[in-house]
Parts: structure tokens; sequence; C-alpha cells
């Protein structure tokens, strides 16, 4: 061979390498023989042992952290409860099994199936919850017959719990079980299939830092289910706790004002951006929210936008109505269209572009100022001074304000509103801007779409005199490091500009005018009243129909923000009265009693 | 590049039973680890096609160039090894990895390629009849250095794996019987020092479990007892496809990986066994017969090399999972999960086509 004659000593070679290669053989075959006592020789023996072999494979559930209020009152607690699950390795005869299981537990055998199925991709060996919140009446029973159910694995668990019911229930949110889809989306690595999980609020938005690492334990068991001893075990960690801004006092305070009507309150320090209270009404007690079984026509119930779970705060769309003067007043100050002495005359109704415009008084206000315009919330004034700034103004002082934007508030689902402008109006409406359209935002009619949120802020940059704050609801000390909230750019108004609205807003609790219900005496509020029409979403509609042969004054919704004190000011108070009449009437009594809870607490 | 030549002279029943084991080996890694989160069979495939790819690209290169430059891919492997010491993040309590994006790869496992290299560049000048002490010496240094550092990381499986390619190397090299008793010699006593000072506490009880592997059944022995039991309920013509109950084996938390053969005996019984032994014989005498077709000293020493690291890794896994050697961390070649393995196995195999497609080249 020609390959034989570059390589000398190739025969040497050959011969070291067969005798290694002989060795490997001989090793093999030794293997071999092993092999044959092992399978076929000891057989017997290795078979009985796999019999005998079950395992167990536990999840040990850890423990949530905890939300607390600023005062660490606590809002979201955990306590014990027990659950049992079903072992599909251990059950004899799968359905027997389910029969009988249906009967001790009362679940149709149906209902129970259906679960077991949802987690057929779980090995045999793992536990699947059939039923928790067990009574000890159901624990006593299962422990009582456990050597008839090696199949049923009885475990406690810490749960989730809200001592206070329905109380913050919109910011604080519900946990519930993981879904596959989740699951699916990847956003829950570390989680698994039936995980309960923060679907929304505080508890959605820090399911990272409240969410605990569960543990996991493995045990041999014999074929009666007792365990022979552990194999491995990793310990729960449990989830930290969280601090947040609410003021369990003004929570509570803010709920039981809102009771029986639909509306949102949210309380803010304009200084941080604190939020000491958010609450929406109608509510839910998010505790029955937990329970990995709830019927599907419930969890239809609650994945719908219906009008309960809705956090109105940061969801729900309002014309600003009058509230938004103060951004055709701040704007136009700014702009040098007006000035403080600037007088118009109101007659109760005017005439612009060929259309008949109207003031809320019908034998109008007289000729007055600015301030004064504020102070009665004059249409008439309003809208002559809208229709100077046009609306190109009007909305770039708006969005400058904070409207038509997310305010950045650590809540999950937050929406927009609506700042509307002749582009919008081209490119999203598909309609032509109307010069009269201004004319209607002037006095925050119109397409205009702000949420009580965005009002706060609004409030707030008012009373910083142009700082911009992000509202939250974390307490940023509690969580060191892991969650800045950094201030805005500050809104670009002269500090006069300011003072000036400022002083309207003065005069509008303090010196009669729409906001006097509001008064608190020696607090030194500031506030603007708004009456808006709102008619936006079906749901209104049908209502609004419904409503039509009532008084005028259900139809509309009811807004007061304002802040105090005046100078050095600590506390914004929003309040929405949905279909609540004029603002004056139903939100200022009520944004009054907020600022004395307030001012009694912290003042 | 590759010419017409060299591709008739490729040695494709090499390349099919390379192959051939490797599906096998997917097949039972899905059935041992189907039912876990990861994909790990999905992965083994892509890894395998990624392999496929290095193959090639080994192929494209003749050996000789690689052994020329084999001191400085060696230096080069000795920097990422100390690197990922000192820079590495521990993945299971181990600084094996190097992470990339979609994966991680084990430069310890790739090493055993670089020695191969290094080891045939110089043996293959040694001219004499036997073993002289300067080579022997240089040999080992040539190991000890990589093995020392991979051992730190701390994975002594793989350090220890590189000694059979050392001896390969002196065994061709010739070894009269003053060289065999000095080696031995050497080996106690690194065995005794080991033992006092080397080894920790787990490594010494899976040592002592070996020899009674039931006194403690859920310490270290557990995994030996568990491997057999689910090897010997499998019986003579085991249990069926992905039926194994025991090796759909929660029992054995390798079982993808270093456990995989008690898969196939559970599964597919002694019959089983026996046909997958056959088939990875007929690899390793594939490769042994591979040994003369080489035009030079250099490529008998790396095909020697290639063959002897592949049948010490087969040989130990089998006799690690029934309990005749204590479990040392050592995957079954193409058969265990793993990208780094598979990917050295591959490369391996690829030098080998490589010194046999250019057997008739001229120098």
């Amino acid at each position: 061979m020609e390959n034989n004659k570059v390589y000398e000593d190739l025969i040497l070679v050959l011969r070291r390498s067969k005798k290694i290669f002989i060795f490997i053989q001989v090793l093999t075959v030794f293997l071999l023989l092993n092999f044959w006592k092992i399978q076929v020789l000891d057989h017997k023996k290795y078979w009985e042992k796999s019999e005998a072999n079950r395992m167990r494979e536990i999840v040990l559930p850890s423990q949530r952290g905890l939300i607390k209020d600023r005062g660490e009152t606590i809002l979201a607690d955990n306590k014990a409860s027990f659950k049992v699950s079903i072992i599909r390795e251990n059950c004899e005869d799968y359905d027997k099994s389910c029969r009988k299981i249906s009967r001790l537990l009362k679940i149709e055998e149906d209902v129970l199936k259906e679960r077991i199925k949802r987690y057929e991709s779980f090995p045999v060996f793992k536990p699947i919850v059939i039923k928790e919140n067990l009574s000890f009446e159901e624990v006593a029973v299962i422990e009582a017959r456990k050597l008839e159910f090696p199949e049923l694995f009885l475990q406690a668990e810490p749960k989730r719990f809200y001592p206070f019911g329905s109380l913050a229930a919109h910011a604080l949110g519900y946990i519930q079980e993981l879904s596959g889809e989740e699951i699916k989306n990847g956003l829950y690595q570390q989680r698994r299939l039936g995980d309960l999980i923060g679907k929304t609020g505080v508890e959605k938005v820090y399911e990272a830092t409240l969410g605990g690492t569960d543990g996991e334990a493995l045990e041999i068991v014999d074929s009666m289910g007792r365990s022979k001893g552990k194999i491995a075990k990793r310990e729960p960690e449990k989830g930290q706790n969280i601090i947040l801004t609410l003021d369990y006092t003004l929570q509570e305070k803010a709920e039981e004002l809102l009771e029986g009507r639909e509306g949102a309150v949210v309380m803010m320090d304009p200084q941080t951006g604190e939020i000491l209270a958010l609450a929406s009404y109608p509510t839910f007690d998010h505790n029955k929210f937990i329970d990995r079984f709830t019927p599907e026509e419930w969890l239809d119930l609650v994945n719908s936008p219906e009008f309960p779970l809705e956090n109105r705060v940061i969801r729900g769309q309002y014309a600003p109505g009058s509230i938004f003067k103060l951004v055709i007043d701040l704007g136009a100050l700014e702009l040098g269209l007006v000035d403080e002495e600037t007088t118009f005359t109101c007659k109760g109704e005017i005439e612009i572009y060929n259309e008949p415009f109207t003031c809320w008084v019908e034998k109008g206000h007289g000729e007055m100022n600015l301030i004064q315009a504020i102070r009665n919330s004059c249409n008439i004034y309003h809208y002559q001074v809208g229709k100077k700034m046009g609306i190109d103004e009007i909305s770039r002082y708006a969005k400058m304000l904070g409207f038509g934007a997310k305010t950045g508030i650590d809540l999950p689902g937050e929406k927009t509103g609506l700042v509307p402008d002749p582009q919008w109006g081209r490119e999203v409406r598909k309609e032509r801007w109307q010069p009269g359209e201004t004319i209607s935002v002037s006095i925050g009619q119109g397409p205009l779409m702000v949420t009580p949120l965005q009002v706060a802020l609004y409030t707030s940059i008012i009373a910083n005199r142009g700082r911009k704050v992000t509202p939250h609801l974390l307490n940023s000390q509690s969580l060191a490091g892991k969650r800045v909230f950094s201030e805005r750019d500050a809104v670009d108004i002269e500090l006069s500009t300011f003072e000036t609205v400022i002083q309207g807003m003065w005069e509008v609790v303090n010196k009669g005018g729409t906001g006097w219900a509001a008064n608190v005496k020696g607090f030194d509020i500031c506030g603007k009243t708004g009456s808006t029409q709102l008619v936006s979403t079906e749901k209104d509609k049908e209502k609004k129909v419904e409503e039509e042969e009532e008084e005028e004054e259900t139809k509309t919704h009811s807004w007061f923000t304002g802040f105090a004190p005046r100078d050095n000011p600590k506390i914004v108070v929003t309040v929405i009265i949905e279909y609540g009449g004029m603002g004056g009437a139903t939100a200022a009594p009520l944004a009054r009693k907020l600022f004395n809870s307030y001012r009694r607490k912290y003042d | 590049m590759i010419d017409r030549n060299l591709l008739r002279n490729t040695d494709w029943i090499l390349i099919g039973i390379l192959l051939l084991n490797s599906i096998l080996g997917v097949a039972f890694i899905y059935s041992s680890s189907h039912y876990l989160p990861g994909n790990y069979y999905v992965k083994q495939i892509l890894w395998m096609v990624f392999s496929s790819i290095a193959i090639f690209l080994f192929l494209c290169v003749d050996y000789s160039t690689l052994v020329t430059y084999s001191l400085y891919l060696y230096l080069v492997l000795i920097g990422v090894l100390g690197g990922i010491l000192i820079f590495g993040m521990p993945i299971a309590g181990a600084k094996s990895w190097f992470k990339f994006p979609f994966f991680n790869v084990q430069p310890s496992e790739v090493a055993k390629i670089m020695i191969i290299l290094l080891l045939a560049n110089v043996f293959a000048k040694f001219r004499r009849n036997y073993l002289s002490m300067g080579k022997g010496f240089l040999g080992v240094s040539i190991i000890a250095v990589p093995a020392f550092l991979v051992a730190l990381q701390p994975d002594l499986g793989t350090a220890l794996s590189y000694i059979p390619i050392l001896l390969a190397a002196f065994f061709l090299a010739g070894l009269n019987k003053k060289t065999i008793i000095g080696i031995l010699i050497c080996g106690l006593l690194l065995g005794i020092f080991g033992w006092n000072f080397g080894l920790k506490d787990y490594q010494k009880k899976r040592l002592t479990a070996l020899i009674s592997p039931s006194q403690d059944p859920l310490g270290s022995g557990y995994h030996i007892l568990q491997s057999k039991i689910a090897i010997g309920s499998g019986g003579f013509l085991g249990k069926g496809f992905r039926k194994g109950t025991q090796s759909q084996l929660r029992f054995l938390p390798a079982r993808h990986t270093d456990f995989v053969f008690s898969v196939v005996g559970e599964e597919f019984g002694f019959i089983g066994v026996v046909l997958i032994l056959l088939s990875y014989s007929f690899l390793l005498w594939r490769l042994f017969q591979s040994i003369g077709h080489s035009r030079d000293r250099t490529g008998v020493y790396i095909i020697f090399m290639v063959a002897i690291m592949i049948a010490f890794q087969f040989l130990i896994n089998l006799m690690m999972i029934i309990g005749l050697f204590p479990i040392a961390g050592i995957p079954l070649p193409l058969f265990s999960y793993g990208g780094s393995s598979l990917l050295t196995t591959y490369i391996g195999i690829a030098l080998v086509l490589n010194v046999k497609m250019r057997r008739f080249a001229n120098i």
C-alpha cells in the first residue's frame, strides 16, 4: 500500500493500538456481562424496588411581601390556608379515584376532571391543586381518611388577604392564578402554571418584589403515600414588603364619601407626587379574586372592562369642563393676550362664528376682569380668551400642563386622555376642525378628555408654580435604589402668571366663588370647580337616554380640584362625581371634608 | 479547500455511524426530558447542526496546519480557562461556562481538541522506540496546566478526563516496563495525595458509595442505586420508548445528561443495551481501524488520541451508571445532552476524517 511508506514504524504503531482496542473490547464485554446480571439475573429484585419507588414533588409556597400604607398599617397581608391536591401517580384507577374524591370533597366530577386536565402537562407525580380554602372540617375529613386516599395531598400555604376588604382595591389590585397564556408569553419565567400573581394595581407593578421564590422538596413515598425521606429541599424565599404612600385614614375617608356614587378621588402631595388617597367607586372586594377556582362567568366579569373593576382615577376619561379654564388663563396671560385687568362683559349669551354660546348663569355675570372670571367660572369670558389664543396654543399649554399624556404613575393601564387640535381632527377623527370647537374647548368641552389623575397632576403643577412631579404610590424610601420617581422638566410659565391664576383659585373658594362649599377656615384652599356633560361611552349614552326625563343636573359630572395651603402647598384634592350635578354643589363639599381630614391628621 | 480527490477519500461510513449514534442520542434525550421545561432535545438537534458545520470547517484546513499552530491554540485555551476562573459566572456552582446570548459553551470540553493537537505536534517528532523521561515530563506538563485550571472550576471529572489522552500518546510512543512502573507509582502517589488534600467530602462519599450504595440510599449512593433500579427493572426487553417509570426518571437529577444510558437500559432492556453497545463499538472500531490511514506520524497520533478520548468517556460513563466507577460527571459522548461535549466529539471525528482524506496528499 502506498500509504504505508510514509511511516516507517507503522507496523509497530498498529500493534500497539491493536492492544488497546482489544483491551477496550474486553472491557465492553465485561460491561455487557454486568448489564446481563443487573437486567436479567437480578431483574426481579430491581423490578420490585422500582415498584416501591414513588416520588412526590412538593412546592413549598413562598409568602408574598406585605403591602403597607405610609403609617405601616398592613393593607395586604397573608393568612394560612389549606389546599388539597391530587397526585395522579398514586391513583390506582384514575376514574374511580375521581369519583371517590368528587364525593369526599363535594366537587362535581366534571369540574374536577376539567381542572386536572388543565395541568396535564405536569409530570404525574406532581400534585395538582383541586380544592383550596378548606374548612377545618374538610381538613379533618381528609386527614382521617388519608390511608384510603394516597393520591390526595394536603398542604398549608400562606395566602393573600386584604384585612380591610375593598379598601384601596383599585390601587392595590388583586392576584389571580397565572394563566397558560401568560406563561407562553414568557412574562413570568420564574413562575409556573397554577401560581398566583398580581394581575392589576400595585400587586402587578411590583410583582417581582412582592412575589417570593417558591421552595421545593422531593420526597420518596411508599405506596401508601407515606414519606420515606426527603431527597432534596430548597427553602422558599419570602417576598419583600413594600410601603406605599397611601394614607389609611384618608383612603378610608375618601371611599366613605364616595359610597353609593360613581366617581373618583385623588389626594396627592404636590411637592413629591406621593399619592395619599386613590379611590374609585364603585369598588370590589379583592379578597374574592384570590381563589384558584373562580367560576368562568365570574372570571369573565373580572376580565371585562366593566365598571366596578375599572380604576376611574387612571382609566376614567372625562371632559374636564370648567377646571380646564385655568389652562386658557395661564396660556393667555403668558402669551400676553390678556392681563389681570382685561375685562369682558357677560350677558349670559354670545354669538361667535354665527353660533350661539351661553354662560351657565342665564342673566349673565356682567363686566369682569380675569380673576373675577375665574371666581365665577364665566364661560363668556373664557370663550373670548380662548378664541384669541386659538386651538394650537390651547393644545400646547394643555399638554405642557400634563394633559394628553400618561402621568407615569406606578399603576398598569393608565389612559392618556385626549388633547385635540386640528391635526388630530384631520388624522384621527378624519373630520375638519371647526372654529366653534375651539370655543367649546375653551371651557373644557368638545373632544377634550382627561383622567382624574391628570387633573390632580395639573393642579399640583399650578400649586408648585411650575414644578412637575411624577405621581406615585410606592414610598421611594422603602425600596432603596429600586425605583426613583424623577421630576420632569419644569413648566415654562412665569411665576407671576401662576400667582394671578392662583389668586383667582383662592377667590373661587374663599371669596364667594363657585367653590365656596370647599372652604375650610384658615386652610387657604385654592380650587376650581367644573360641571361637564359627558357623552363618551356607550354606557353613558344609555344612561343619558334613560335619564332624559330627569332634571338637568343629573346629567352633568361634578368636578372639584384644588390645593392647600396657598403658600407652601401640601395637599392636592381632586374629586369627580359622575352625574353629580354642578361641581360646586356636589364635588366641592366632598373636597372640603377631605381637606378637613387631611388637616386634622397632618396640620 | 476541499477538492474532488479529498471528497472521494472522505470516510462516509464514519460520518454515517456518527450521525446514527447522535440521532439515537437525541431520541433518548427526548424520552428522558420531554416533560421538563427547556426543550433539551430541540437544543441537542441544534447543536448537532452547529457541530456538523464545525466538522465541515475543520475539514477545509489541512490538519498539519492546525498542528503547526497548535501551540498558539493551546495558549489561547489557557488564557480562556484562566479568564473564566476570574470573570466567569458560576452555573450550578461551577465556573465552567462561557455565556453566549443563546447558549453556553464549556471551554474545558473543547480543550481536549487543543490538547490532542499539541500532543500530536510534540510526539510526532519523537523518534525513539520508548518514551523518554524528558518527553514524558513535557507531556505531563501540557495537560497539567489546563487540568489544574479546570479542577479549580471545580470540575474534577473533566480535568481527569485529560489523563487518558496523555496516556494514549505515551502508549503510542512506546512504554517499557520501567516507565509503566513509574507511571503507576506516580498515579498511586497522586491518588493518596488527592484523597488527603484534593478531594472534597462529597467526592470521597461518592467513592465510598461505590462500595456499598445501599448503605445510605438517599445520600450519595442514591444516584447509583436509582440508576441500577432503572436499568434492572427494564429487564430483558425493556418497558418501551417513553414508558420507563423510573427514568421518566425524576429519581435522577442528571437523567438526560450523565445518566441518559440508564434510560436506554430501562426502556429498551438488555436487547437495547446490546444494540447500542454494538453501534457504539462499531464507531470505535472504525476509529481504531483508521489509524493506519495516515500520511505521517502526526496523523496517527491524532486518530489514536481521538479514539481513546471517546472510548474512555464511553467506558467510564457506562461503568458509572452501573456503579463500577464513582460518579465523576463524565458524559456519554453523542448520547448525553450537552452541546460542548457533542461539539468536541464532532471536532475530534472531524480531525480523524481530515487525516484520512488527506492520506495521499503530497507534502
